[in-house]
C-alpha cells in the first residue's frame, strides 16, 4: 500500500510524541497498538458508547472517531496519565462505592467524570447523568457509579 | 438465624479494584503478542444458501493466510458443553458452504495488520450454488412445507434426521390438567413474544492463539469456561488436551454469551495452525452480534384458579425461535418448564416445549436462560387473576408459591432439590409496606399526561445446577488452596469471574473459614493445565458452588495448619485445641491455645514446615453440590407513562433478594442496579430486528439502533432500596446462595405491571416501545392527540 504517511506531534499524558501516521488512521489504534495505551477501550468504533474516551485539550473526545491527524500539536491525557501520580478522588470513589463491575466501561466513565469535575464542580444528580449519559455500562445500572462520582465531587469541592 | 462472622457480610474493596479503576488490566481484547496476524472472518451475505465454491486466489496473493471449509475437520459440534454428551445436540460446522443465517462464517484470513487482513477478506469472493428465502419466523418453519433448514444433525454420536425444522423437544405432564381446568373458577390465556435481545457486554469477543515452540496451543479467550474451550478444540481439531492450554482472562462483560465457546476461537485455531503463527481474532461490535444473540420465546399459557385463589391447572406451549443452530435450547426447554414449575403449586400441568431452527443469528443464553420471560409472562397472569377475583395480588402469591420444604426444579427436570431457605415472606410483606402498595390506586382512576403506577414481581433462580443424582448438566467445579512459604495463601480456580465479584466472595470464604485475613489470599492467574475442571460461571453458580469448594479446601489447610503447629509447639495435643485468629498488635495471622501464651504466627508455621522439609500445606478439591437451591427477588416498580410521548421513567424501585448470606452486601447491591437496568431494557427497547426479505439485522447490528439503558434512563440512589433477607442457606458457603441472574429475572414482570396500574393497558409482546403505548392508548381512546 502506497499511502503518504503524516508526521504528527502531539503530547500524552505529558510525554512528547512525534509518529508518522497514515491520515487515516484512527486516535483509538495509535493510543492503543503504538503507544501501549489499552486503558482506551474499543467497545464499538461508532462512538456510542464511550469508553474510549479521553481528553484534548481538556476536552473530551472519542477516540475511535478522531483521526490521529487531528490531535497534531495538542495535549491528550488517557486514564494512564490521570493517575500517574496515584490514583484520584475519583477513582477512589469508584472502589469505595463499588462503581466498577467488569471494569471494561470504567476508563471512559472516569475520564467523563473528571472531566465534569472541572466544568461543574458541585453537580446535582441530573447533571451527572447529562454529562455520563454518553458512556454505556452493562453491569452496574450506573447507580453505584452516580454515588461514587458525587462523592468524589463533594470530597473536591470540601478540600 | 443470626451468625457473627469475621468478614462474610462486611464490604471489603475487591482485589481487582484498582486494576480496574486505572485502565491497567488486561482484557483479551488488550493482548498482542509479536509477529502475531489478525484474522478476519468472511461472512455469508445470505441467511440460507448453498455455496458453489470459493474464490480465495486474490487473497493468497496478497500474502493473507486463508482457510475454507476444505481445510478445516467437518465435524458437527455444538458450542456449548454444558450438557452431558448424549442429549447434545451437533449441527455447527466451523466453516461451512451451507451458509443457514446472514453473516455464518463460510471462510477466514489471517495478514499482518487488521488493514491488509480486512482487504484480504474483501477479495475472498463466494459464489453461491442456491440463495433460498430465509425464514425467520418459527410458526412458518415448522409447516410440513417449509424447506429445511437443516436435513441431518447429530445427537450425542448419532446422527438423527431433523423434522419440520424442530431442533429439540421436551413435553411433560403431571396430574389431570383437564379436570384441573374444569374444578377452575377462573381460566386466563394469553400468548406472549419477547424481542431477540443481544447481550451488548462491553468487551466485544476475542481470542488471540499462539503456537508455543514444540506445537503446543495457547489460547486466550472471553470465556466463561476455560475448561470446555479446551475440550471443544481438542474434539475439533484431534489434538489431545494436554497440548492445549486456555488462559483465564478477565472478561468485560459476559451475562451468557460466552457459556459457549465463540464461533471465533476454532477459527482463530484454524488460522494459527495454517499460518504457524499467532492469530488472534477480535470482533467489531456489528460482528458480536452476529456470534450469537438470545433466543425469542414464544408462549402461550393458561391458568385454571378457584374462587379461593387456589390454582388448580396450568398449560403451557412454549415455541422456542433457536435461530440457525443449537447452542443448545434443549436444556432451556428444559429450564423454561422449570421455572415455570417452581412459580405456583400449579397442581395440574401439561407442558409442551418445541425448539425451532430459523434463518437468524444462533440463539444462547441471555442472563435468566428463560426466566425473565417465563417470570415476565407467570407474574402477568397472576396479577390478572387476581384481579379476575377480587384477591390482593400480594396475597395470592403468598398463598401459591413454591417455598421451603418444597420441591425445587432447578435447571431442568433432571435437576432437583428441596427448598430450605425462603426469604418471600419477608421480602413481599417489607417491599409491599416501602413502596406504599395501598396507596397505588386503580388504573381507572389515573387521569392526565403523565400517569403513575406501581408493580410487583416475583421469581428466582437457581444457585447453579447441581443435585443428589447425577442428570443431563455437568455441574462440578474444583480448586487448589495452598499455603506459601511466608504464611501467604495461592487461591488456584479455574472459575471466571464476570465482574460480579465472585473469586472475591471465595477469598472472603477462604479468609473466613481460616481466620485469616483477605489481604493475604492471592487469587491465581489460572489456566486449564494448572486448574482442576470446572464447568462454567453460569447459573449464578459462581458463589454457591465455587465458594463451597474454596471453604472445603480452606478447612483442610486449616487442618494441616494446625497439625504442622502441633508439631512445632510439642506441648498440644490435638488441633481441636487449638484456634487461628487476627492479632491486630502482630498484624498477622496467628495460631494460639485460648487461656495461654501460646502462639504462633501463620508466617512461623509456613517458613518452619518449608525449612524442617515438612512439605506444602496445601489442599485439592473436586467439588459437586447436592442442591441448586433458590435465590428469591421481589420487586416493586414505580414508573410514570408520559400518554403522549409513550415514554415510560422509573420513579421507585424496591428490590428485595434473599441470597442467604451476602458475601459481599455491596457487590449484592451492584448486581441488584444492573439487574433492574438490563430488566428495563428488556421491557422497553431491546431487540434485533430483522429484515423479513433478506434475513439481515436491520440496521446492519449496529448499536445505534440497538440500545441499551443509559445513564438517563435510570431510577437515581435515592429511588432504588435493596432489602437483604434475613436467611442462611444451610447447603451453601456460610449461608450463601448465587445472585447474578436472580438479581434481573421478576424485574420485567413488575415494570410492565406498573405500567398496567398507571394506564390499565397490558402487553404481550416485547420490547414495549413508545408506539406501542400510543397505539394501545388510541385503541383505548385515551390518545389525547
Amino acid at each position: 500500500m502506497c499511502i503518504n504517511m503524516v508526521k504528527v506531534a502531539f503530547k500524552v499524558n505529558g510525554e512528547h510524541i512525534e509518529l508518522d501516521v497514515s491520515p487515516r488512521e484512527l486516535l483509538i489504534n495509535t493510543l492503543r497498538s503504538k503507544l501501549g495505551l489499552t486503558s482506551v477501550k474499543y467497545g464499538c468504533g461508532i462512538g456510542e458508547c464511550g469508553a474510549c474516551t479521553v481528553l484534548v485539550n481538556g476536552e473530551p473526545v472519542l477516540a475511535c472517531l478522531t483521526l490521529t491527524v487531528d490531535v497534531n500539536s495538542k495535549d491528550i491525557i488517557t486514564l494512564e496519565g490521570l493517575s500517574k501520580n496515584g490514583l484520584t478522588d475519583i477513582q477512589r470513589a469508584f472502589i469505595e462505592e463499588g462503581a466498577i463491575q467488569c471494569g471494561y466501561c470504567t476508563p471512559g466513565f472516569i475520564i467523563m467524570a473528571e472531566y465534569m469535575l472541572r466544568e461543574v464542580p458541585n453537580p446535582t444528580i441530573s447533571d451527572v447523568k447529562e454529562y455520563l449519559k454518553g458512556n454505556l455500562c452493562r453491569c452496574t445500572g450506573y447507580i453505584n457509579i452516580f454515588r461514587a462520582v458525587l462523592k468524589a465531587a463533594k470530597s473536591r469541592v470540601s478540600r | 438465624m443470626s451468625v457473627e462472622f469475621m468478614f462474610i457480610g462486611k464490604r471489603t474493596p475487591r482485589k481487582d479494584a484498582e486494576a480496574k479503576v486505572t485502565g491497567m488490566l488486561k482484557y483479551t481484547y488488550d493482548l498482542e503478542v509479536p509477529g502475531m496476524l489478525i484474522g478476519r472472518i468472511v461472512r455469508s451475505p445470505y441467511a440460507f444458501a448453498d455455496i458453489r465454491r470459493i474464490d480465495v486466489s486474490e487473497a493468497v496473493k496478497m500474502g493473507a493466510i486463508v482457510v475454507t471449509p476444505s481445510d478445516i475437520p467437518q465435524k458437527p459440534y455444538n458450542p456449548r458443553l454444558v450438557s452431558i454428551n448424549e442429549v447434545t445436540f451437533k449441527d455447527t460446522y466451523i466453516l461451512t458452504y451451507k451458509p443457514r443465517y446472514l453473516g455464518e462464517p463460510v471462510a477466514a484470513v489471517a495478514a499482518s495488520s487488521e488493514e491488509l487482513a480486512q482487504k484480504a477478506a474483501e477479495c475472498v469472493k463466494i459464489e453461491f450454488e442456491k440463495i433460498y428465502k430465509p425464514i425467520l419466523d418459527p410458526l412458518e418453519a415448522i409447516k410440513p412445507e417449509s424447506p429445511r433448514i437443516h436435513e441431518k444433525i447429530m445427537k450425542g454420536d448419532k446422527w438423527i434426521e431433523v423434522e419440520n425444522n424442530i431442533a429439540a423437544r421436551l413435553d411433560y405432564d403431571e396430574g389431570d390438567v383437564n379436570r384441573g381446568f374444569e374444578e377452575a373458577d377462573v381460566i386466563v390465556e394469553r400468548t406472549f413474544k419477547t424481542g431477540k435481545r443481544y447481550h451488548m457486554q462491553l468487551e466485544p469477543k476475542a481470542v488471540l492463539v499462539v503456537l508455543e515452540p514444540g506445537g503446543k496451543l495457547t489460547i486466550y479467550t472471553t470465556t466463561q469456561t476455560i475448561h470446555n474451550t479446551r475440550i471443544l478444540i481438542s474434539q475439533l481439531f484431534d489434538i489431545p488436551e494436554s497440548r492445549i492450554n486456555v488462559i483465564r482472562v478477565p472478561i468485560g462483560g459476559s451475562f451468557g454469551s460466552s457459556i459457549q465457546t465463540n464461533y471465533l476461537v476454532p477459527i482463530a485455531v484454524a488460522l494459527a495452525l495454517k499460518a504457524k503463527k499467532p492469530v488472534k481474532i477480535a470482533y467489531t461490535r456489528e460482528e458480536d452480534i452476529l456470534d450469537h444473540s438470545n433466543f425469542v420465546f414464544h408462549f402461550k399459557i393458561k391458568i385454571g384458579a378457584k374462587k379461593n385463589g387456589v390454582f388448580t391447572a396450568a398449560e403451557f406451549i412454549n415455541i422456542l425461535d433457536v435461530g440457525a443452530h443449537q447452542v443448545q435450547p434443549y436444556p432451556l426447554l428444559g429450564t423454561s418448564l422449570g421455572w415455570f414449575i417452581s412459580m405456583y403449586k400449579w397442581k395440574n400441568i401439561r407442558y409442551r416445549g418445541i425448539a425451532v431452527y430459523t434463518n437468524k443469528v444462533p440463539g444462547c443464553a441471555l442472563r435468566g436462560y428463560g426466566a425473565p420471560e417465563v417470570q415476565w409472562a407467570v407474574e402477568t397472569l397472576v396479577d390478572e387473576i387476581a384481579e379476575e377475583l377480587g384477591i390482593d395480588p400480594i396475597d395470592l402469591r403468598l398463598k401459591n408459591y413454591v417455598g421451603k420444604g418444597e420441591l425445587f426444579w432447578g435447571q431442568g427436570p433432571t435437576v432437583k432439590s428441596i427448598i430450605k431457605s425462603d426469604g418471600v415472606p419477608e421480602l413481599l410483606l417489607k417491599g409491599k409496606e416501602i413502596i406504599r402498595w395501598s396507596e397505588r390506586g386503580h388504573p381507572s382512576e389515573k387521569k392526565g399526561r403523565f400517569r403513575r403506577g406501581i408493580g410487583v414481581g416475583r421469581g428466582f433462580h437457581t444457585s447453579g445446577a447441581g443435585g443428589p443424582i447425577s442428570g443431563e448438566v455437568i455441574d462440578y467445579t474444583g480448586c487448589i488452596l495452598k499455603l506459601n512459604e511466608d504464611g501467604t495463601l495461592d487461591y488456584i480456580t479455574a472459575l471466571q469471574d464476570h465482574g460480579g465479584g465472585t473469586l472475591d466472595a471465595h477469598v472472603k470464604i477462604i479468609a473466613e473459614e481460616l481466620g485469616i485475613p483477605p489481604e493475604l489470599v492471592n487469587i491465581a492467574t489460572a489456566s486449564t493445565e494448572t486448574t482442576p475442571y470446572d464447568v462454567c460461571t453460569h447459573a449464578s453458580r459462581g458463589t454457591y458452588v465455587g465458594g463451597e469448594c474454596a471453604r472445603r479446601a480452606a478447612q483442610i489447610v486449616k487442618q494441616k495448619i494446625l497439625e504442622a503447629a502441633i508439631r512445632i509447639i510439642g506441648r498440644v495435643v490435638n488441633p481441636e485445641a487449638l484456634r487461628i485468629g487476627y492479632d491486630k498488635e502482630l498484624k498477622q495471622a496467628v495460631v494460639y491455645v485460648e487461656g495461654t501464651d501460646i502462639k504462633l504466627t501463620l508466617a512461623e508455621i509456613a517458613r518452619t514446615s518449608w525449612q524442617r522439609n515438612w512439605g506444602t500445606i496445601g489442599a485439592f478439591v473436586s467439588y459437586r453440590a447436592t442442591s441448586a437451591p433458590p435465590s428469591f427477588t421481589v420487586y416493586y416498580v414505580e414508573v410514570e407513562v408520559d400518554t403522549w410521548t409513550g415514554k415510560v421513567k422509573p420513579i421507585r424501585v424496591v428490590a428485595g433478594v434473599d441470597v442467604g448470606t451476602p458475601i459481599n452486601p455491596d457487590m449484592v447491591e451492584g448486581q441488584l442496579h444492573g439487574g433492574f437496568v438490563m430488566a428495563w431494557g428488556m421491557a422497553f427497547t431491546e431487540n434485533t430486528a430483522y429484515d423479513p426479505l433478506t434475513g439481515e439485522i436491520m440496521g446492519r447490528g449496529l448499536i445505534t439502533d440497538y440500545k441499551i439503558p443509559t445513564a438517563a434512563d435510570v431510577p437515581t440512589p435515592e429511588e432504588f432500596t435493596v432489602i437483604i433477607a434475613k436467611t442462611y442457606e444451610p447447603t451453601g458457603p456460610f449461608g450463601a446462595k448465587g445472585l447474578g441472574e436472580a438479581a434481573m429475572n421478576p424485574a420485567v414482570a413488575a415494570i410492565l405491571n406498573a405500567v398496567y396500574n398507571a394506564i390499565g393497558i397490558r402487553f404481550y409482546e416485547l420490547p414495549v416501545t413508545p408506539d406501542k403505548i400510543i397505539e394501545a392508548l388510541k385503541e383505548k381512546g385515551e390518545l389525547e392527540w
